[in-house]
This record gives C-alpha cells, structure tokens and sequence, in this order.
C-alpha cells in the first residue's frame, strides 16, 4: 500500500491565561490508502485537534505534516497558517462529515452534492445520482433535508463528501447524533462507499462500538499517541 | 433575578455595538429632524405673526386690498368710496368694526444705479406710505433694520433685501424713476414689508438675484412728487377689520371665507354706489401674502411626513434588529423558561431593551435639535434675507416628538418582545426551530441555474419578512432623497426647458398703459424685434366649491412662433374673431378647476364679467395662467399692453433712454438666473433630508446585510470546511448584494415617485402647480446609488469569512 499521509513529532499547543496547554505534544503515525482509522480517547484527549490539523483547519505550532497530493512528486507539506492555501488543500484531498450533518435547507439533497463539485470544479449530476444510489437515497433526491430523516441527512452528508473524490474523508463523531440501529446503517454506508470509491478514512469518536469498522484503531490521550492497532478488518496483512 | 436577566440582555446588545450604533443613530437623526423642522416652523410662525402684527412693532397687514391697475382715482375717489363703506358698515351685521380705509399710489418703476460695472436699470416696484399710516406700513425690527420711515417728499426706505447688495448706506442719494418721471430721494431707512417677505415681482413666484429687483417705501407725498399727481392719488384702497376676518385658504378644500364675504359685499355695494371698477382681494388671493403662508404651512405639514418616515425606518431598524438578537438567543431563553424564569420577567427586559435605546436617541436628538433648528432659521435669513428676530426651542415640538419617536420605538419592540417570552423550550432545545423545508417554488425557479447562484438567490429571499421590512425602509428612505431629486429635477425640467428653449426674448419692458410707443420707437431704432404682450394678475374665476380664485391673464399675438412660445398639450390656440372669445389655459388650472376644452366659462376681469371658451390647454406655467389673443384681451382691458419683448441684435444694449420709456425692465438671463436660484434654494432647504434619506439607506441595507451574513455562519462554516474558497463565496454574496440591489433600487424608484407625487401635491395649491415628471437621469441614479450601496457591502461579508475562525465555528456546529 501507498503511504498517503504523515505526520513527524506533530505539537499543537495553545497560549491560555493558565499557561500553555499541550493538545498535540509529539503526535507521529503514517496513514496509508485504503486504510480505515478510527481515533479514540477520551474528551479532551486532542483528538479533534488531531482531525483538525488533519484537515487542515487548524495549523499545528510544530512537526511535521506531509500529504501525497500527487504520486509522482511523492509526498508534499500540508500548508498551515495560510487561511486560503489551507482551504485549496481541503478543496482538493480532503471530505469532511459532520456531527450534526450540516446540509444546506435551502438546498435539495441532489444540489447538496452537486454544490459542492460545484465549488471544486467538478461538477457531475450523473455521478451525484449515483452517490445518492450507493447510500440508498436516490429516491430523496429532490427533497430538502428538513424533510428527511437524521440517518438519512447523516447519508446525504456522507455522499456529498465523497461526491468531489477526495483523497481522505475525515469525520469527527458523525454518528453522534444518532441512535445505535441507524448509526450501524450510516457506519455500513460509509464503509462501502469508501471501498467502492477506494478512499482513506479517519474519523474521531468516543464510541468503542465502532472499533468494529476500522482496519486501524489510534488511541489518545493527553495529546500523546497511547495505542495504534491494526484491527482483524485490515486485509493488508 | 430580574435584574441579572436584564444585565445578561444589555451585554448581549453590547456585543452588537455596530447595530445598535445604528438603531440608536436613526432614533437620534428620527427626534434631530423632528425638532429641527419643527423649532423652524414655529419660529417662522411667530416671525410672520410679529411682523404682520397690528402693533407698535408689526407692519399691520391689511384684510383687503381694492386695487385697479388701469386708472388711478382722485382723492376725492377714495374718500367717496371709504365714506359709502363706513355707512354701509354701520348698517350691517358686521361685527368686526372698520379699523381704516386708505389710498395708496403702488406703481413700478426703474432705479438708476451706478457701481463699478457701470450704471444699470433695476426694475423696482414703489409704494407711496402717508405719515401715520395704519395698514401695510414698513417693517422695521429693532436691531435689525436702520433708520426710520420716510415722511418728507425727497425721502425713501429701501428694502433692506437689497441694500447690501446695491452698497447702499443711510444719506445716499438714489435716482428712481416711474413711468417718463425721475427724481432723486435720499435714503433714510433700510426695512422690510409684509408683502415683499419674498423678493418677487408681482406676477412672478421667481426671486431675480439679489439687486436684480428692487422695492421701495417712499411717503405720500414723495410719491406725488415722482408721479406728478395730486397727493392722495391712488390706484389701491387697503381696508384693516378689526382683528383678522376669517378668510379662505386656498389650499383646503373647505371654505373659510364667510367673515371676509360678509365685508367684499359691503366693499362691492359702496364701488358700485361710488362707480369705481375694482378688484378685490382678500389675504387668501393677494398671492405674496399666500405664498408666503403656504411656505410656512408647507413646512409645517413636512415635519410630520418627515418625522414618521424617519420613525418608521428606526422601527423597522429595530424591530428586524431585535428579532435578529431574539433569534440568536433563542437556546439562551429556552435554557431559561426551562429553569422557570417566568415569561414576565423575560418580556420586561425585550420591552426595556427598545425604550433605552429610543431614550438614548432621544436625549442625542433633543440636545442637538436646536442647533439643527437655528441652522435651519440662519438658513432661512440668508436665503430670504427677513430676520427671525426672536428664536425660541418650543417644548410643545419637543414633547409631541420625543413622545411620537418613543411610542413608535416601544411598539417596534413589542412584538419581539412577545416572540422571546413565547418561545416553546422543547422546540428550541431538540433544534426543531431551526429546520426548515426550503421552498419548492424557489427550488422550481432557480434550479436550471448554477447550485451557488440558486443558493445565493434563496438565501437572499429566506427570510421573506425582512427583506420585505427592509425594501420598505429602504423605499421610505429613498422617499427622502429621490422624490425630492425627482420633484426639483421635473421643476427644472419644466421650467427651465420652457424658458430657455421656448423663449426667445432678451428684455421685457415693462410699461404705463398707452405708452409703447416710446418703445417701439426705440425698437425701430436700433434694429431690435419686438412684440408686446399683456399679462395681468387680474382674472377670477369661480371653481366648483364657488370659491373665486385668482388667475393671471396673459395676451399674446403669437402662441406658436412669437418670442414666448406656449407648449400646448390638448386642444388648440385661441383664435380671433370667434363669436366667444377664445382662451386657452394652463394645465394646473384645468386640473384644479376640473374644466374641460371645449368648456364655455365666465370669468371675471378686473371687476366685470366675461364669457370665454376654452380651446386648449399649455403646460409648464407655475402660475394660473389664462391665454388670449392680444387683440381680445386688449378689447376687454382698455389697455393695449403692459410690457413688450425685445430681441436685440448683436451690440446693442439698454439704454438710458429706454429706461425713461420704461416702469422696469427685466432679462430673460436673470430670471433664468432667478429660477434656477429658486429652485436650487428649494432644494438646499431640503438637502439635509435628501442626504439623511441617503445615509439611513446606506444604514438599513448594512443593517440587513450584517443580519445575512451573521446568521449564515453555519452554512458559510460548513462550506469553508468543504473546502469552498473566500472567492467563491464572496462570489455568492456579491450575487445576492446584486439582487437585492436591483430589487431595491426599483423599489426605491417607485417609492420616490410615489413621494414626489405626494409632496408635488402637498406644495401644489392654487397659485403654485407643481408638475412631477420622471427624469430618467434620477431613476438611474437612485438604482445605481443602492445597487452601489448593496455591492458595497459584500467586502463586508468577505471580512467577516476572512475573520471567522473555523476551529471554533467547527466546535460549534458539534454542539
């Protein structure tokens, strides 16, 4: 397997009137494609600090972060402390899923996606069908998401993320909000989508129940990697 | 508890400095203007009241004036007619008793002024005042007027209107002249009179510039010296009624006339028993006396108008500013009705909240009214030139303002109020108020276009109450700025267009009856055209409530190629020989009569009455105007005309000799000038509305514009998250600014029509018509001025992208 990302002695500490509070101190792993990780740790832990440095929504104060944004370049240094350089390299490697799903009510679930290749310049209504298909929508597709249900809104978010082809989806608690019945639905979705779209994953939960849909488990605590596992999923060994 | 609720509530306004600023701003600028205008009204008030006052100070205005423009009666005339009155009077039901009955010589004459540029000719207008006068005397305010009135023969008050102007000083020595006569009068004062508060000639609502026109107060027997007549010659007989005889307003459509009927019937009997042809007028149709107190009734029928739509936009400002921060504290409120805070508790501070806010804008108002009113009254001295000799801040315009201000800012915030105490906790806590169902309508509508297009359209029209709210605020505040740029840009229009393009003319010289020939001759020789015309302010006509009203009749030999050419909208120019004397008649008479063409008339001239029929209508007369041929006109008057126009050729200029041939003498250039400072006056008056009416719509378009992008952080978070650039989305919000400014800017355009159209009509009266014409100049400018002040604002929301801190907003959205 390719190593897609990586990330040398990562640090994210924050200045604070009590002093500086380390929620990153040291962070280090590679993530290869294809690869399905799950962050766990308890709160306050830095795993959402971790995702967002991931995402490169948040600017790690030092380490190193490295992303293969083309393979025959090999691999490049994720930008930080450039708010729009940032925003690129999300627009171009990176799907977000969201707690609370975050779609557009003014937007159908078909221009939720396409909205979105829109802004990436990929704009594909055969392909957003299809997302829509492959998450068991096809038949909401011209309805707003105040009209369907939170598993469902939970689905749309999930195919509006892949929707640009990212290289690495990231999610940080995306089935939060939902009972355990449809979060294994919204879980079973994701995990075919990403293996029919051949796309890495990493998503920050506190659930221990879905352990059972990585290939890999990272855990964290204090800002420091405690555990990292390869689950009986992973079909790399 | 209470107390801690409210604390949380002001800090939470304080955290929306910038809109609060705002609200507080339009409260202040709401109760500034009110007071402003309304300080100026009262006070102009109670200067017309002082100067017109029948006392020691006051200049006594008369109740009636009896006048004949074509004769001039004896001495012996006017004591017949003033003794037939008094016995007629005595035998009456009048109650008011006859206070007095005077002759006076008015008549027009010329200056002869010398200066630096060299000697010049002022049309003037002179009044003979007998010692001991009791009506219509000289005005003369302590400190602000020199010397005393003119007794001895070779003595003259000027008008202190054009003293400065003309350089002139107590003990010069001034060269006047009426009809063939000159003689020199020395200067012994320097006031004003009630019937030149405006500096005007008598047929004309246009000031020439200042020493263009010149009026002045000479005694009887001055006047007899430069008229050669017999003392007490006069060709006007004022009557003064004990206090002031109801009389009709023009402009109500009610008659109040009965009191000052009751004396014209006696004033009529005693002309025909002393055989006297006469026109008679009471203060409603002597045309200075009634401009000048339209302009003041115009000014205090503005205040309200103005205040309430200056109201109306701090309302709107607040109620969508209050609903905005209800809104955003929605989960605060749930969270607190769920811990038991009692709705009243609640609804106390959402209905404090507007009332401390208004209370600030209003103390900010009440403390800088008076400036703005002694600005506007040191603006009414420059630009008609009459002191207001005593300045009071009256505290019933305070009151009736600040209250007005106060009751339309706490009912504004009544109904946000109402909407935070009634949230239902459950609703709010479960996120339920937060979904929605977009709109299939908009969804049908903009789906063919671009996914970020169709976004930025729905989102502009997501909240169809407040865009709604803010295109009326924002067309109420064009009401202020266009529709008074609309109802200049159609005066000057019609105006000027008509003067400049339909006149051809480069003096007008006026004459005593019979005397052209001194002019003609003139003419003849020195190669100039000419052409005499008749125009007399001596027609009445009875409209559809019987009321008689005053028009001006104007006798031409020409009306399609002469020098003063008519537009004519209906019907045809009158022709000659007809069984009945053709007319035709401007459009605001028709409109104010509701006559028709084709209609036969009788009206009155000077005094005796006369069928006419009406084939044609002109436009662009700011006076009632009623056209004849020159030869029918002069057929009724006796008089062949009154003034003559001249075209000169190339080099020639007035003369001295034409002057003495003349009673004035009047270039179209300067009335042009006239006019245009008129109108550049009117508009100055009301310029710091027109930029008040600019400056809320910059406010409320900003205000509505924060709200926008305030409440899109979710949505803008979630796309910046997904990787949408500040470009694209600045994209979006230029989109929307667009929209909303080409929405507004039509809005606007009808808004300031629709004003136009009522402020032409709340200035329109009898003796001022005021036409509204669509310049297609102003609607562009105001469509593009808010499309401008819409786009304007997307480097607002591009900011606040650059601001918004993901991290936080990404926390946020999991909570």
């Amino acid at each position: 397997m390719n190593k897609l990302l990586q990330m040398d002695n990562l640090e994210r500490y924050y200045e604070t009137p009590a002093g500086v509070v380390k929620a990153l101190d040291g962070v280090s792993f590679e993530i290869y494609e294809g690869e399905r990780v799950i962050l766990l740790g308890p709160s306050g832990s830095g795993k959402t600090t971790l995702l967002n440095c991931l995402s490169a929504l948040d600017s790690p104060t030092g380490g190193e972060y490295t992303f293969m944004t083309n393979q025959k370049e090999g691999m490049d240094t994720v930008p930080r402390n450039n708010s729009e350089k940032m925003t690129s390299f999300r627009r171009e490697n990176i799907g977000y899923v969201f707690q609370f799903f975050n779609l557009l009510q003014d937007l159908t679930v078909l221009e939720n996606i396409l909205l979105i290749q829109e802004l990436a310049g990929k704009k594909d209504p055969f392909r957003a069908k299809e997302l829509l298909k492959l998450v068991g929508l096809e038949a909401e597709i011209n309805r707003f998401p105040g009209e369907i249900s939170g598993g469902q809104q939970q689905r749309v978010a999930i195919a509006r993320s892949i929707a640009k082809r990212p290289t690495l989806l990231l999610g940080d608690e995306l089935t939060g909000n939902l009972d355990t019945e449809t979060s294994n639905k919204v879980m079973e979705v994701l995990v075919s989508a990403c293996n029919q779209e051949n796309i890495t994953s990493v998503f920050v939960t506190h659930d221990e129940d879905l352990v059972k849909y990585a290939t890999r488990v990272i855990r964290i605590d204090s800002g420091k990697i405690v555990s990292d596992e390869q689950t009986k999923n992973d079909s790399s060994e | 508890m209470s107390s801690l609720l409210n604390k949380r509530l002001a800090r939470s306004l304080w955290r929306t400095k910038l809109r609060l600023s705002a609200v507080i701003l339009m409260v202040f600028v709401g109760v500034f203007a009110g007071i402003t205008v309304g300080g100026y009204a009262y006070n102009l008030a109670s200067m017309y009241d002082t100067m017109q006052a029948d006392d020691e100070g006051g200049a006594n205005l008369a109740d009636l004036w009896i006048d004949n423009r074509s004769a001039a009666w004896t001495p012996e005339e006017v004591n017949s007619f003033c003794s037939a009155l008094e016995t007629a009077w005595d035998s009456s039901t009048v109650t008011q008793s006859l206070d007095s009955c005077e002759g006076r010589t008015v008549t027009q004459g010329a200056m002869f002024h010398s200066n630096d540029t060299g000697e010049h000719i002022i049309n003037s207008l002179w009044h003979g005042i007998p010692d001991g006068a009791n009506a219509d005397r000289v005005w003369m305010p302590k400190g602000h007027s020199e010397g005393r009135p003119a007794v001895a023969s070779d003595e003259i008050v000027i008008d202190a209107h054009v003293t400065e102007a003309l350089e002139l000083s107590l003990g010069d020595t001034v060269s006047i002249g009426a009809g063939n006569a000159t003689a020199d009068f020395t200067l012994v004062g320097m006031g004003y009179h009630p019937l030149h508060v405006f500096m005007t000639p008598e047929g004309t609502l246009f000031p020439p510039e200042s020493g263009e026109y010149v009026v002045g107060y000479l005694s009887d027997v001055g006047m007899a010296r430069l008229t050669s007549e017999v003392i007490g010659t006069s060709n006007i007989i004022l009557l003064d009624v004990e206090e002031t005889p109801s009389f009709d307003l023009p402009d109500t459509a009610e008659y109040e006339g009965e009191e000052i009927d009751a004396v014209k019937a006696l004033v009529d009997a005693s002309l025909v028993e002393s055989e006297l042809d006469a026109r008679v007028r009471d203060r409603g149709q002597n045309e200075p006396v009634e401009f000048m107190r339209q302009d003041l009734e115009g000014t205090e029928r503005t205040t309200l108008p103005f205040t309430v739509m200056i109201a109306s936009i701090a309302a709107i400002t607040i109620v969508l500013s209050l609903q905005r921060l209800v809104q955003s504290q929605a989960k605060e409120i749930a969270v607190l009705r769920t811990l038991g805070v009692k709705r009243s508790s609640l609804i106390t501070g959402y209905l404090a909240a507007p009332l401390v806010i208004g209370g600030i804008g209003c103390a900010l108002g009440a403390l800088a009214g008076p400036m703005g009113m002694n600005g506007m009254l040191d603006f009414y001295e420059n630009l008609v030139g009459v002191p207001i000799v005593e300045r009071t801040v009256p505290s019933s315009v305070i009151i009736s303002v600040i209250g007005s201000t106060m009751l339309v800012v706490f009912l504004s915030g009544a109904f946000p109020a109402w909407k935070a105490s009634h949230l239902d906790p459950l609703v709010v806590l479960s996120g339920q108020n937060e979904m929605r169902v977009g709109s299939n309508l908009l969804q049908n509508l903009t789906s063919w276009m671009p996914t970020t297009l169709g976004l930025s359209i729905r989102s502009s029209v997501r909240k169809p109450i407040r865009l709604t709210m803010t295109f009326i605020a924002v067309g109420i505040s064009l009401m202020l700025f266009g529709s008074i740029q609309m109802m200049s840009a159609g005066l000057q229009d019609t105006f000027i267009g008509s003067l400049e393009n339909d006149q051809t003319w480069d003096r007008q010289v006026y004459i005593m009856p019979e005397a052209e020939g001194p002019v003609v001759d003139w003419a003849d020789s020195n190669g100039a055209s000419y052409e005499m015309i008749i125009e007399m302010p001596l027609g009445s006509v009875t409209d559809g409530d019987g009321i008689d009203r005053a028009i001006t009749l104007v006798g031409l030999d020409l009306f399609e190629d002469g020098m003063r050419t008519v537009s004519v909208t209906h019907g045809d120019t009158p022709a000659g020989n007809s069984a009945i004397t053709q007319v035709m008649m401007d459009e605001g008479s028709m409109n104010f009569l509701d006559w028709q063409v084709s209609d036969q008339r009788t009206v009155n001239i000077n005094g005796v009455e006369q069928d006419v029929e009406i084939v044609g209508i002109s436009t662009a007369e700011l006076a009632r105007t009623m056209y004849f041929l020159r030869d029918d006109l002069s057929g009724i008057l006796g008089v062949n005309a009154t003034s003559i126009y001249l075209e000169l050729p190339l080099g020639i200029e007035v003369d001295s000799a034409l002057g003495e041939a003349s009673v004035g003498i009047v270039e179209r250039q300067t009335l042009l000038s006239g006019i245009n400072s008129l109108l550049d006056q009117q508009t100055q008056i009301f310029q710091t509305m027109m930029y008040l009416g600019l400056l809320f719509t910059v406010v409320v378009m900003f205000n509505t514009m924060i709200m926008n992008v305030a409440e899109r952080d979710f949505e803008l978070a979630t796309l910046r998250v997904l990787g949408a650039s500040i470009g694209s989305l600045g994209t979006m919000f230029l989109f929307e600014s667009l929209l909303i400014g080409i929405i507004g800017g039509i809005v606007g355009i009808l808004f300031a029509y629709a004003g136009a159209v009522g402020l032409a009509a709340e200035f329109s009266s009898w003796q001022i018509f005021v036409p509204v014409t669509i310049v297609p100049s102003v609607a562009w400018q105001l469509m593009s001025g808010v499309i401008l002040i819409a786009v304007a604002m997307t480097p607002f929301g591009v900011w606040r992208l650059h601001r918004m801190d993901l991290i936080e907003k990404i926390k946020d959205l999991s909570n």
